[in-house]
């Protein structure tokens, strides 16, 4: 799960970073960016955290 | 005959009037002098003291500095128009090599209130091992820096005008993508001397960004407190310092790819990043998340509910003062990073310095009354929480902003600290002993966002090679919150998940974590030999103290 996890912050990069081949438009880079910024916070606080509150110490 | 008498002291009062009035405006404006070409001629006749009269002394200091003081190249030619140009260049440089290493000495002075902050905010049993933390990350991040990072940043930024050139740090590797060249990473500078890089500009370069990246690396150890195997800490820092944050900061501030996004793809002047915010504080920031996710939690921080438990610090009084340290350092960090007091538009130091004291003061406001409203109580270590989320995040947007647009970064700044706290303590269950995630993390990632809001067109020109100056979504540039967002994404998604792996193989091969006998009992004995304060340990696990 945390290794999912840090595909998919990763990938929220990328999707940023391909803004600025894909379009020329200012709106459609800021639109996508943001996207990319989403994606790669849930990477780490939707998949990754969980993956280690699921382990944590404090469990146990 | 009476009145020609009387008319005398009238036209001598009249005379007095107009030699007191302003000289009337002449009828029709005359052509200006024609500009005279001074020669070496001229020269040989400006007078200097002569020895008798200096022989005197100079107690208002009216003599001492004149030509005579000016260097001359060939005695028999006594002093010419070059001498007296290149005296001229040299002060501007001189005062800029000056301006730049002593704001580079605040900085590094920074170090001593980090390490007293989060010193305060531990507990005592772990006091001598967050010191020895917060010391030896200068002296190991120092190292990582001077053999691999600082040519991986600055080794392809080119000449820096302000200090005289740095034309050595020439070398900039880069890929083609779009139609466009990437640059990623330097390649002049190892040890200070490859690549003719033995320089005295170069010099100050160095030593000025060496104290950058060892804020960044200082961060760090906040997060992960009273619960860090010693030998871990100094490979990971190594690693921050040799590898994570060199390759942002050449991004951002080394002539890569992140600079040039306004010359490349018109996103305003490109990623803009003052002082800091996203290259130092978001870099440290999110590296000290990576390494809490990576560690854990400190025993006794979370019921099995998953309740938080405060832990409190040990001694708010250091916290407190190593707050008003790390302001004062800050005065470096800001106006330093101008790298220059004399040249075109670095008087700018004036209301860069004022904006990082504005938005200090609207950020400890900001906590201490969300805190004070919240909980009935203005909390000591959430203000000084809040006095130094504003300043970091005023660092990126310090020199583009107006006083006004300060006092709101900094206000948003000591409220979005608390929330981000709260957050990450209570909701994603991380334990971050000082908040340094919050603090430098969220805060960083919001002063870089800030700059791409309010900056007002009132400075910046040609930063980034893009001609006009640098405004923001506010001022009529949307383009420029684009270059700002895409540093969030690059800090977000890219350098979170670099500093991870690292991390990862650092626990891998390392170990983070101490045992749990250390944790209890205190990290001072068993990781450093010896408790940070032995005559009052006793008193303490008497009252009962963690």
């Amino acid at each position: 799960m945390v290794l999912l996890g840090l595909l998919i912050t990763l990938l929220g990069f990328v999707i940023s970073f391909l803004s600025l081949g894909m379009t020329t438009s200012v709106n459609a880079r800021m639109i996508m960016v943001l996207i990319g910024i989403a994606v790669s916070f849930t990477g780490i606080i939707g998949v990754m955290n969980r993956g280690y509150l699921k382990n944590a110490i404090w469990r146990k | 005959m009476t009145k020609r008498l009387l008319c005398i002291p009238l036209l001598i009062g009249a005379s007095f009037a107009f030699a007191q009035a302003p000289p009337a405006a002449p009828a029709a404006a005359a052509p200006p002098p024609a500009a005279t070409a001074i020669t070496d001629a001229d020269l040989k006749n400006v007078e200097t003291p002569k020895p008798e009269v200096r022989v005197l002394g100079d107690p208002d200091g009216s003599i001492t500095g004149n030509a005579s003081d000016i260097t001359v190249a060939d005695a028999k030619k006594g002093l010419t128009v070059a001498d007296v140009l290149n005296q001229i260049g040299q002060n501007r440089i001189g005062i800029n090599f000056t301006w730049t290493l002593i704001c580079g000495f605040l900085i590094m002075f920074m170090q001593a209130g980090f390490a007293i902050v989060e010193t305060g905010l531990c507990r005592a049993k772990n006091a001598n091992h967050t010191m020895m933390m917060n010391f030896m990350v200068y002296c190991v991040g120092m190292l990582a820096f001077y053999l691999i990072g600082f040519p991986l940043q600055m080794g392809g930024v080119g000449a820096i005008g302000n200090l005289g050139g740095t034309a050595p740090l020439n070398n900039e590797v880069t890929i083609t993508l779009f139609g466009k060249a990437f640059g990623l990473f330097g390649k002049h500078g190892a040890f200070l001397m490859q690549g003719h890089t033995y320089d005295v500009g170069v010099m100050v370069v160095f030593l000025f960004q060496m104290v950058f990246m060892d804020t960044t690396t200082t961060i760090v150890t906040g997060a992960a407190a009273e619960r860090w195997k010693f030998a871990a800490f100094m490979v990971s820092t190594f690693l921050l310092g040799a590898f994570i944050y060199p390759i942002f900061a050449n991004w951002a501030w080394g002539g890569g790819w992140l600079a040039n996004l306004g010359g490349n793809f018109g996103l305003g002047h490109g990623y803009v990043d003052f002082a800091g915010s996203g290259v130092v504080h978001s870099v440290g920031g999110l590296t000290a998340l990576a390494v809490a996710f990576i560690i854990g939690p400190r025993l006794g921080k979370y019921t099995r509910t998953g309740k938080a438990n405060a832990i409190i610090g040990h001694d708010i009084v250091i916290v407190l003062t190593g707050c008003f340290i790390l302001a004062f350092g800050w005065f470096g960090f800001n106006p330093g990073s101008t790298t220059g007091a004399s040249g075109p538009g670095n008087l700018r130091i004036g209301t860069v310095a004022v904006n990082t004291m504005l938005a200090g003061m609207t950020g400890g406001l900001g906590a201490m009354f969300y805190m004070w409203l919240r909980y009935g109580k203005p909390d000591a270590s959430m203000s000084g929480n809040g006095f130094l989320a504003g300043l970091v995040a005023i660092t990126a947007p310090c020199a583009f902003v107006n006083p006004v647009a300060a006092c709101i970064i900094g206000l948003i700044a000591g409220v979005l600290v608390c929330l981000s706290v709260e957050y990450v303590d209570r909701v994603m269950h991380v334990d971050d002993p000082v908040g340094a995630i919050s603090v430098h993390g969220t805060n960083g990632l919001w002063g870089v966002i800030a700059t791409g809001l309010f900056a007002d067109g009132t400075y910046g020109g040609g930063w980034n090679g893009v001609n006009g100056n640098v405004k923001g979504l506010f001022y009529g540039d949307p383009s420029q919150l684009v270059a700002q967002l895409m540093g969030v994404a690059t800090l977000v998604g890219f350098v979170f998940s670099f500093s991870f792996v690292a991390n990862w193989l650092v626990d891998v091969m390392v170990g983070q974590r101490v045992s749990a006998k250390a944790e209890l009992e205190g990290l001072d004995v068993p990781e450093m030999g010896q408790v940070g304060y032995p005559e009052f340990e006793l008193k303490a696990r008497a009252l009962g103290a963690q």
